[in-house]
């Protein structure tokens, strides 16, 4: 599912389907996007590195969800079933405004000992057989050499966050803000072009040595001049002015690749046209796909450019360059893009619309 | 086995061939004109002439062939022309003091004569002014390494060890005006925790007090063997004087140092092999021998015999890359033995006060800086420092020399008493104060709060300073 849909794409599944609707069967819907660039645009989002979302949904259930029997609700905390029996009959059970340790319940119990988990059990042994080394210790010491004079902060001192009571019991560090942020996850915790540029800068699969050049790149956009837009070469709708571009370099890189992004790919079909000439039909291309095609042009004619400077940063200097030059309207990319775009609008006779029944 | 050729026409066959060699020959044996004793000939050529003859069938129209020839429009390919000498290094090289593009941090201060001494900076982030840069900029204090391009113009943290440079300052300039103190100190500490910086914020707290400055920006330079050298006269064991580099160290100097050593006129009557005017300023000397390389050394021997007379400013020497000067040199002696660092005079100068065995008459600071990223090993420093640094912890059990290991006695002699200050990491205060900075500038986009310093803090190795900004301000991501 598209997040960002891209500007001139018409998705038609734009909008998130709320989980509890029956999946619907839009019959109007195409079955893919048509490249098409409609008037008014969705202006340009800034994204904040923080977002803060409203919480809209809950990954967890309650008492409220759909079902209703006796069976579903689950068993009640083993303090508050105490409660719930003392009050039946009658007696103070335990207080359900501080949890009870289970240590407490199970003090004179022994079968209910055995049945504890081992750390528990260690625990209540350690205790009868008297004070020694708690288990797991070692002989050697595994502490780090501490940085500062003054004694071993791991930086967790000062955190406070943890050092009043949990509002939800049984967590620790609080519960997580949904929907989980856009970076939250390990795998896709950068920006997703910064990301695709990234994976595409990198030669003989060194990641360490694309990340760096990356950063160059970006690097060398903020500290490059305010670029002049060209109006003959207009950017992505709804795009900030270029002012603010030095400053926020990913949106620079994003809005630079955006805007020279084609919007289809020209497929050669073989022998469709019959008489050994292949079939050119224009194919549209996902978001995804676009920027790829954008950053390769981009980045096969800044290898094209002359080396300026030598040691690790050239080929970085190099694209960065070239990327301001996307937007000031001076690359050849903009050609390409051109060109694809004219053969796709000739060659759009040759697209076979499945016929609907 | 029979031969292929009739032995007794043997002969015949020769001549035959070389006399008629230009009417086709109608001896039928004539046709084989290789040699049949070896089929090596024969044998070789046959593919060659097969290629000639056979040809391959072209592809199918459509079928996908393979073709691993270079030149196919590859996009990462690297096709551009190449530049004029020396100008690619030019640019990598480049120090670039300002970024137009980042915000003025309205809340920035500059440093002055009187505040830099002061405790109330600690921990606050301090505008350089004008001309320190530029004198910083001249002795080359500044690193291509370093952020400096990002901002708006040159600022550094008043971290912990700043303050106490500036404390040492203090010190020195407070003694009597018959025992000034000098000051020796060696910095060390984890790779990327601004120890380089620590001499640049030396240098500047020295230049605005009015110090003279003099700094060996990298130690490599001199031992790299790249300048000439030449023994001089008369020294026993022989030195090795670098004419080019000692005219490039005096005009570093007259640049840096323009004002004070204009103000200073030459008292003595200093030997020197080229003409000199007869009212003579230290400025005028050192631009003097900054001009006539061949006279350099003298120049330079001369200025600090004028430096060190009574009344003079105090001193302020720096060196970085230290490891490098603490080995042989790359230069060679009249008998092809390689060279002792410590036997080149500008390393003997500033070995010598670094050791203790000369001190500065009107009080000083000697710097010494050691760098993890380039860096020749070097065993004795390595355990000096060790030494040192348990001393001043006071420890009992003092480090022990690994016997496996190669002494080098003249570096061991010269680090015997010297003292280490320890460029710890960042505090959290500290990273706050920086990180402000960065996001005032406009070049870190966050929220700088609690959590999110806490989180850089520990992320940069305990507020390691390098990778606090790689990991904030360089978008390394």
């Amino acid at each position: 599912m598209q997040k960002n849909p891209a500007p001139g794409v018409i998705s038609s599944k734009s909008t998130p389907t709320p989980s509890d609707m029956p999946p619907r069967l839009n019959v109007l819907s195409l079955t893919r996007g048509i490249p098409f660039r409609p008037k008014p645009q969705t202006p340009w989002r800034f994204q904040p590195s923080t977002p803060v979302v409203p919480v809209q949904y809950r990954a967890f259930a309650d008492a409220r969800d759909g079902s209703k029997g006796a069976d579903s609700t689950p068993l009640p905390h083993v303090t508050e079933e105490a409660a719930k029996i003392a009050k039946i009959e009658g007696k103070s059970g335990p207080d359900l405004e501080q949890g009870t340790p289970v240590a407490e319940i199970v003090k004179g119990d022994k079968a209910a000992q055995e049945n504890l988990p081992k750390v528990m059990q260690d625990k209540l042994r350690a205790k009868t057989s008297g004070t020694s080394a708690p288990k797991g210790s070692r002989s050697f010491s595994t502490a780090t050499t501490p940085t500062t004079q003054d004694g071993g902060d791991l930086g967790l001192l000062s955190f406070d966050a943890t050092a009043t009571q949990p509002a939800v019991p049984g967590v620790k560090f609080g519960l997580p803000v949904l929907p989980i942020p856009k970076d939250g996850h390990l795998k896709h915790r950068y920006d997703p072009v910064v990301d695709q540029v990234t994976k595409l800068l990198m030669r003989h699969g060194e990641l360490s040595v694309a990340q760096r050049n990356m950063s160059l790149i970006l690097n060398h956009l903020r500290t490059a001049p305010v670029p002049t837009i060209n109006p003959s070469r207009p950017l992505v709708p709804g795009a900030p002015p270029p002012s603010h571009l030095p400053l926020n370099p990913i949106l620079y890189l994003t809005l630079a690749i955006d805007s020279v992004a084609p919007l289809l790919r020209i497929r050669s079909q073989k022998g469709a046209a019959g008489g050994g000439v292949a079939l050119q039909i224009p194919v549209p291309l996902g978001q995804r796909q676009r920027r790829r095609t954008a950053i390769q042009w981009i980045l096969t004619s800044a290898s094209r450019r002359k080396t300026t400077a030598s040691g690790k940063g050239g080929f970085a200097q190099r694209v960065a360059q070239e990327l301001i030059s996307v937007v000031e309207g001076k690359s050849s990319v903009w050609e390409r893009r051109n060109a694809v775009h004219k053969l796709g609008v000739a060659a759009r006779a040759n697209i076979v619309v499945p016929r609907k029944r | 086995m029979s031969s292929s050729i009739c032995l007794r026409r043997l002969p015949q066959l020769s001549s035959e061939s070389s006399i008629h060699s230009s009417i086709g020959s109608r001896n039928l044996l004539s046709s084989t004109q290789t040699s049949s004793f070896s089929t090596s000939t024969a044998r070789f050529a046959s593919p060659l002439m097969k290629k000639k003859t056979g040809q391959v069938a072209a592809p199918k129209r459509g079928a996908k062939t393979l073709n691993v020839k270079k030149g196919r429009g590859g996009s990462g390919r690297d096709t551009g022309r190449k530049p004029a000498i020396g100008e690619r290094k030019a640019l990598r090289k480049r120090i670039v003091l300002s970024n137009t593009n980042a915000l003025e941090v309205p809340t920035l201060q500059d440093l002055t004569k009187d505040n830099v001494l002061d405790k109330a900076v600690e921990g606050k982030v301090m505008g350089i002014p004008g001309e320190v840069v530029d004198a910083l900029r001249a002795v080359e204090a500044f690193k291509t390494s370093q952020g400096w391009s990002l901002f708006r113009r040159p600022a550094a943290l008043m971290r912990k060890e700043t303050v106490q440079i500036a404390e040492l300052v203090k010190q020195v300039e407070a003694g009597e005006a018959k025992a000034k103190q000098t000051i020796r100190k060696v910095l060390v500490g984890d790779k990327m925790s601004g120890k380089s910086t620590l001499v640049l914020q030396g240098l500047m707290i020295a230049l605005l007090r009015n110090w003279v400055v003099i700094n060996l920006p990298d130690a490599k330079d001199i031992v790299l063997g790249h300048t000439e050298y030449a023994p001089l006269p008369g020294s026993t064991p022989t030195q090795y004087y670098q004419e080019t580099y000692t005219a490039t160290l005096l005009s570093q100097i007259a640049k840096a140092n323009s004002e004070i050593l204009s103000k200073i006129q030459v008292t003595s009557k200093p030997a020197l092999p080229i003409p000199t005017p007869p009212k003579l300023n230290l400025l005028k000397l050192a631009e003097l021998g900054a001009a006539n390389p061949e006279a350099s050394w003298p120049v330079f021997v001369a200025l600090w015999k004028e430096l060190t007379l009574p009344g003079r400013p105090p001193i302020m020497m720096a060196i970085d890359n230290l490891a490098h000067v603490m080995r042989n040199s790359e230069y060679l002696s009249a008998d092809a033995k390689p060279v002792h660092a410590h036997d080149l005079t500008i390393v003997r100068h500033f070995v010598d006060h670094l050791s203790g065995t000369k001190t500065l008459p009107n009080g000083g600071i000697i710097l010494a800086a050691e760098t993890k990223s380039n860096s020749p090993a070097c065993p004795a420093l390595d355990y000096s420092i060790q030494l040192a640094e348990a001393r001043q912890l006071g420890r009992e059990v003092l480090p022990e020399w690994n016997p496996y290991k190669v002494v080098d006695m003249r570096v061991m002699e010269c680090l015997r008493n010297m003292e280490v200050l320890r460029s710890n990491g960042l505090s959290k205060e500290e990273a706050r104060a920086i990180m402000e900075y960065y996001a005032a500038s406009g070049m870190l986009r966050a929220k700088v709060d609690a959590p999110f310093v806490s989180e850089r803090w520990t992320l940069a190795g305990q507020g390691n300073i390098g990778e606090l900004e790689r990991a904030s301000v360089r978008a390394r991501i």
